[in-house]
């Protein structure tokens, strides 16, 4: 379980984060959704343990502040937006680098093929040899994703769930990719894992994610499942423009087309 | 072979770069001015009380034991010293451009071992008199930790190195060391002069075991701490939140680092003077050839660069024979080119 509890967070003096309440339980997808600038991805920072907060934030019942960064590593893995490499490793280098934490929970069998098979997920076959700075936008996230898939190959391991945490993850992907992506953040849950994900595509949120957060101005504005939060009101509240969210009639999914903005 | 997995080559290019080292040394123990065979005095070594040459044994003992060994010896432990403390510093930065030598460390550690040339006798007397023969390293160590603390300051925000920054800031870092040890070398007497002339140009030629015991154990501890920060170095080529998202203890490693390139620059500033572009030179092509990995880049580096120092200390022993070019000069004509090579090579990558 990832929970926060009235969590803030200052960049500098300014105050990016006020009093946030967070829970992620382990077989999740949680989304957090919100315009540019909400504080989306500072609160995720605070999460990771990468940013120093006020509040409590537990990660399996322990303060993230007070872990050492070994100790969160073998919990949890993150995805950050943009990844630039300053040296030329390959593609199978750099996720081999995910292993470095050394507990990725695979069995003993696949362990030395987990940078191969990491690959194979997220639709990169035959790409290990290849230099990571010559790939594309969108294949150097799907390569840092393999890494981070190596850092906590197994969900649970050893009885402990662990997270993955996802800054966008499909932000410079094309549609065929944004889904694989997701379906691996699915599976990962499904098997008893944790997902936070930052995403901007309130559809694929509507699809993909058990629990919504709306972040707005560093608050939350919102929180519950898709159906409960992504309603007109509240999405034209914090968006500020006009949408119209309809109910797909196969499995009550909600779904949301922008109207015109004048 | 696994695709885009170099280990292989690494652990094959370690083998070849031990053969390397092994027959620099060799020849460079068997070979200099004087017509000595180190061939036979290790014979003799290992057959005594058999054929006795007397005073013409002696001889040749003194040319290789107290002049070619020790010789041989700091030359293994300066090259191994600074290739190493280069790629550590690259590994920290972030950047293949970080250099003890371009970056101002090794004028800072200059200015400790001036400092220690100059007022050794008067102010700084005290300090001598405590660590011996080891204040003189001691100094550049602390000249050394000075200067690379600060560029990191100056080039670092948020866990992000600027390459502008820190080449900009290195180059004024150096001018600042460079104006205070030219305060100290007006204020020098001309035996001191004589002394910092010849230090600064870089040489291996006055190898004694005195400077060996002040500058080995130094040196030897830094490439004994250096593969521990091999891992943590690679995650930070990903950049210092990714580092620490995979468990390494950023700030920690950024302490050892930074302390252990200061160290080996320091100490080997202290005993050989200026000898640039080894820390540039031998970790980029050992990249290009095996690949960033900290863990094989690294004992690499250090064999490299011990190698790659005896050759440019043979070159310099002979080009010019019977007289001898500093060392430094022998790797600046080559070291300099080679860096506006690299330059030209990565403009597109990098922005400066």
């Amino acid at each position: 379980m990832i929970e926060a509890n009235d969590v803030s967070v200052f960049i500098g003096k300014q105050c990016i984060v006020t009093g946030v309440d967070f829970k992620a339980p382990p077989g999740a997808l949680a989304a957090v959704v919100g315009p540019n600038g909400s504080g989306k991805t500072t609160f995720l920072r605070s999460l990771t343990g990468e940013l120093p907060y006020s509040g409590h934030i537990a990660i399996n019942g322990a303060e993230v502040s007070a872990l050492k960064p070994w100790r969160l590593a073998a919990m949890r893995a993150v995805l950050p937006q943009a990844t630039n490499l300053s040296f030329p490793f390959t593609v199978r280098e750099v996720v081999g680098l995910g292993l470095s934490s050394g507990r990725s929970g695979a069995l003993a069998g696949e362990g030395a093929r987990l940078p191969e098979r990491a690959l194979a997920r997220v639709d990169l076959d035959g790409f290990a040899g290849r230099f990571y700075q010559e790939l594309s936008g969108g294949e150097q996230q799907r390569v840092q994703l393999a890494r981070v898939l190596c850092q906590v190959w197994a969900p649970v391991l050893e009885g402990v769930p662990r997270y993955l945490f996802l800054d966008e993850p499909v932000s410079s992907l094309d549609i065929k990719h944004q889904l694989i992506i997701m379906r691996i953040a699915r599976d990962f849950a499904a098997r008893g894992g944790g997902v936070i994900a930052i995403l901007h595509d309130l559809n694929l949120t509507a699809m993909f994610a058990d629990v919504v957060f709306v972040m707005h101005r560093g608050r939350l504005a919102a929180a519950g499942t898709p159906t409960e939060v992504l309603r007109d009101d509240i999405i034209a509240r914090v968006f500020e423009c006009d949408m119209k969210v309809g109910i797909l009639p196969r499995g009550d999914m909600p779904f949301v087309l922008p109207q015109s903005a004048a | 072979m696994v695709a885009g997995d170099r280990s292989g080559r690494a652990r094959l290019a370690f083998a070849v770069l031990m053969v390397l080292l092994a027959v620099t040394a060799a020849a460079s123990l068997g070979y200099g001015a004087a017509d000595a065979s180190a061939w036979r005095v290790l014979a003799g070594l290992f057959a005594p009380g058999g054929e006795n040459g007397g005073l013409q044994a002696l001889r040749q003992n003194i040319i290789i034991y107290e002049i070619r060994l020790p010789r041989v010896v700091l030359g293994i432990l300066i090259g191994a010293a600074l290739a190493v403390s280069g790629a550590v510093m690259q590994g920290l930065f972030r950047n293949p451009l970080a250099d003890p030598g371009i970056v101002g460390v090794s004028a800072g550690a200059g200015l400790g071992a001036i400092s220690v040339i100059v007022l050794g006798t008067t102010s700084l007397a005290p300090l001598v008199q405590w660590l011996g023969i080891y204040a003189l390293p001691f100094a550049a160590f602390l000249g050394g930790l000075a200067t690379t603390l600060l560029l990191y300051r100056v080039a670092t925000r948020r866990g992000q190195t600027s390459i502008a920054t820190m080449l900009l800031a290195g180059i004024a870092l150096g001018a600042m060391a460079g104006a205070f040890s030219g305060v100290l070398v007006f204020w020098a007497d001309d035996r001191q002069l004589r002394d910092l002339t010849f230090w600064g140009l870089g040489s291996l030629a006055g190898a004694t075991w005195t400077k060996i015991a002040a500058a080995g154990p130094i040196i030897v501890a830094v490439l004994l701490t250096a593969p521990f920060l091999a891992r943590g170095l690679n995650a930070m080529a990903l950049g210092e939140a990714t580092a620490n998202h995979l468990g390494i203890p950023v700030q920690r490693l950024k302490n050892v680092a930074i302390v252990a390139v200061a160290a080996a620059t320091g100490a080997s500033v202290a005993v050989s003077g200026g000898i640039g572009f080894v820390g540039i030179v031998v970790p980029h092509l050992l990249r290009l050839l095996i690949g960033p990995d900290n863990r094989y880049l690294l004992p690499c580096s250090a064999l490299l660069g011990a190698s790659l120092l005896l050759i440019a200390d043979a070159v310099s022993r002979t080009i010019v024979t019977p007289a001898e070019l500093p060392i430094g000069i022998v790797t600046a004509a080559v070291g300099g080119p080679f860096f506006l090579w690299i330059l030209l090579r990565r403009r597109g990558v990098i922005d400066l």
